[in-house]
């Protein structure tokens, strides 16, 4: 038993069993062609980059200059004050939905869960648009950071209140029930309890969540607040490159999105709690 | 039974599963040393030792579920095929039972059982129904036939498991450690199945730690350590008198002196 | 503005925008799915490009935003001579997002069949194709029916970048922004558009939930 667990098999490598001599040959085969595909197809993109002249230094040049990476850090700020901002927002209010979903009040418990539905069902660029466009009509004048930070936390926040939820029905019934036959109220079963353990077994599941949030912040041009993408449209504006400035701002936010993946997968192995999406 | 088992009396016929010289790592580890075994016609072989000995191991080399590493695995005189439909048919002749039962969760018990011989045997519903019904019946757990197997117990699931096997007429059955995942409880309904088993005929392999079924039904017992067959004989002999301090050890250890 | 006035002068492009985001929304799931099939195929094969391929196909889609991928496809393509209608750009951004988080449902449907099962199979004699056909993708396509209803939702959402292109007749969103820089459509112009798309997830998950409840798989 024990030296069979040092293989410890998962099924993507369990499917297909150890090769015989006549699979195995096949795969060194397949291996090779499949090589040269995945090589063939990388070679088309790169000649048609070359024939296009997008491999002009002109296009690439100015990535050696410090002031384009200044700039664009400074719109890398500016995505990390709204990000953090609006998760912040998100957080509080998720949890606040999925409290008085929870509850117990029905019609309190219905709002939530009506407003969680409605935040989850629509796209976060339709409430940017309502922030952006519908509020200054009732005469609300918004700096450009909240035209960008209200929408995007508000769809986190319906995002975050299931999230929550799910970290709540994952603290076992004993412990509620162990709690309330102590004679603790329903709410401070729910704040001393049931909460601190929720809170736990979300923790991983809140930070794979800020990939979403850094995600709807992208599209600060709407309301041109200076983020990383708005910030790299005036660079392309001014350089004139369009296709090289697109990917490696693309690139970047890739490697910050993986890396907040990573982390998340990181603390949910480190504290043994799987991630809910 | 037992004079059916002395290795002189049957060295001309060809043995249904025979180990040679079966070496095998797993990375720095070497879990199959130099093991050969010969299982003939109708013999239950128990193999018994202390968790890490090999057993497992080797008893799942004898379907291809593990590869060696050298040496040979011949059933019926034949060498096992490494791959493609040579060894699926090769497999549809030999049952397994796991620890874990492994019966598919999607499907009825009764589905789990007909699988095999429609998609494999090329049986028509009927067919692999009314002999799927019959084995089910045997081993018990007819009753259960359209539930899933969430729905049944661990002793019943195992049953379930030793019919889906049977279904398809094999030649040999080999045991995994059937009742290692059960509830004290629910051990002696599945050994009792395989109990009839044996008497019925069945050649098979069976990786235990109930010392009390070897002693019962082993027509030899083979001890296992370290990945070495370190002795074997008939059970009388093995348990009141065992050769090696290594099995000695191992008895105390299970008596619990 | 009242409803029966923004209705009576916006009500077709409402109706065409709700009728764009659905069709929209439909071919690409289409295409979701087969892709999503395909680089999981290629993320569970015994070859190593394949394999490195699939796992970089998904890290790089499930991680760029949706507007970035809009964008290099509309306005970047075009310089490397690769030009599409702008209702291409749109859906075929929203395939290679939707597929790669598709694929990542199926990998985690394909991991909740346990090991042992899959060598049950194999001791029954059944085939790798038997055992595909029998076992592993009827059990991974019965766990994945609410990840899959879920990943519709996500992709009709996703459709709302198509506001971000001429689109003609524009979706949803775009008309909320087409009728507010027209008049002052007020919270209504909003509102009406927002139903449309919650309303519709509301159904498309009410269906995927009965559905799972009918097959989901008890272990």
């Amino acid at each position: 038993m024990s030296a069979r667990a040092v293989s410890a098999p998962s099924v993507r490598d369990a499917l297909f069993e150890a090769p015989g001599p006549r699979m195995r040959r096949k795969i060194v085969v397949g291996t090779a062609v499949s090589a040269l595909l995945v090589a063939l197809g990388l070679a088309v993109v790169v000649r048609q980059f070359y024939v296009t002249g997008q491999l002009d230094a002109r296009y690439w040049s100015f990535f050696l200059e410090w002031t384009t990476w200044r700039f664009l850090a400074q719109g890398f700020v500016g995505t990390l004050e709204v990000a953090l901002t609006a998760g912040a927002i998100a957080l509080v209010l998720g949890l606040v939905l999925m409290l008085g979903r929870t509850s117990g009040v029905r019609p309190l418990s219905a709002v939530c869960r009506v407003v969680t539905d409605f935040f989850r069902g629509v796209p976060s660029l339709l409430l940017i648009y309502f922030f952006f466009l519908v509020v200054p009509q009732y005469g609300v004048k918004m700096p450009a950071f909240w035209m960008l930070t209200l929408p995007v936390a508000l769809a986190a926040a319906g995002v975050l209140a299931e999230v929550f939820r799910a970290g709540v029905n994952a603290v076992p019934k004993g412990q509620v029930e162990a709690a309330l036959s102590l004679g603790l109220s329903p709410a401070r079963t729910m704040f001393k309890i049931v909460l601190p353990q929720a809170v736990r077994y979300v923790i991983p599941s809140l930070i794979a969540q800020l990939v979403v949030v850094v995600k709807d912040t992208t599209v600060a041009y709407v309301v041109s607040y200076p983020d990383l993408m708005q910030n790299a449209r005036v660079l392309i504006t001014s350089y004139d490159a369009l296709v090289s400035m697109y990917l490696v701002i693309a690139l970047i936010y890739i490697l910050i999105n993986y890396a907040i993946n990573k982390a998340s997968v990181y603390v949910a192995q480190r504290t043994g709690v799987k991630i809910i999406r | 039974m037992s004079q059916r088992t002395t290795e002189g009396s049957r060295s001309g016929e060809t043995p249904v599963i025979e180990l040679r010289h079966v070496e095998k790592h797993f990375g720095d580890l070497h879990v199959l040393r130099d093991v050969s075994l010969s299982v003939h016609r109708g013999e239950v072989v128990v193999v018994i030792g202390p968790s890490g000995s090999g057993k497992s191991t080797m008893c799942r080399a004898i379907n291809r579920l593990e590869t060696i590493d050298s040496g040979e695995i011949l059933i019926e005189g034949e060498p096992l095929p490494q791959e493609g439909r040579e060894l699926a048919r090769m497999r549809a002749e030999l049952g397994m039972v796991f620890q874990q039962f492994n019966l598919f969760s999607h499907m009825s018990v009764l589905d789990n059982v007909t699988l095999g011989p429609r998609d494999v045997l090329g049986l028509s519903r009927e067919e692999a129904e009314s002999r799927a019904m019959e084995l089910l019946a045997r081993v018990g757990v007819a009753e259960q036939a359209h539930k899933v197997p969430a729905q049944l117990s661990g002793g019943q699931q195992q049953r379930a498991a030793i019919a889906r096997s049977l279904a398809m007429r094999p030649k040999a059955m080999m045991f995994d450690e059937p009742t290692s995942a059960l509830d004290p409880e629910m051990i002696n309904e599945v050994l009792d199945v395989m109990v009839e088993l044996a008497r019925g005929g069945m050649t098979m392999v069976v990786v235990t730690h109930e010392m009390s079924f070897a002693r019962r039904v082993a027509d030899r017992v083979v001890f296992m350590a370290d990945g070495q067959i370190m002795e074997e004989g008939a059970p009388d002999a093995f348990f009141d008198h065992p050769r090696t301090q290594r099995a000695r050890d191992f008895l105390d250890s299970i008596r619990g002196h | 503005m009242g409803l029966s006035e923004l209705l009576g002068t916006y009500g077709q492009n409402y109706l065409d925008g709700l009728l764009t985001t659905w069709g929209m929304t439909a071919v690409s799931f289409v295409f979701v799915m087969a892709l999503a099939v395909l680089v999981t195929v290629m993320r569970v094969s015994p070859l190593a490009p394949l394999r490195a391929a699939g796992d970089l196909y998904v890290q790089v889609f499930r991680n760029i935003p949706g507007v970035a991928l809009l964008i290099i496809i509309a306005y970047a393509l075009p310089s490397l001579r690769v030009v599409l209608e702008w209702r291409t750009c749109v859906i075929v951004t929203t395939i290679l997002l939707g597929s790669a988080f598709g694929s990542e449902n199926f990998m985690s449907g394909i991991n909740t069949i346990s090991v042992g099962q899959i060598e049950a199979a194999r001791s029954l004699g059944l085939t790798f194709g038997q055992i595909l056909r029998r076992v592993v993708i009827p059990q991974a396509l019965r766990t994945t029916v609410l990840p899959m209803t879920n990943l519709l939702i996500a992709v009709m959402l996703t459709t709302a970048l198509g506001s971000q292109v001429p689109l003609d007749p524009q979706e949803l969103t775009g008309v909320v922004s087409y009728v507010n820089t027209r008049s002052t459509g007020g919270i209504l112009a909003f509102l009406i558009s927002a139903l449309g798309y919650a309303l519709t997830a509301f159904v498309i998950s009410f269906v995927g939930n009965r559905v799972d409840r009918r097959v989901r798989i008890l272990r």
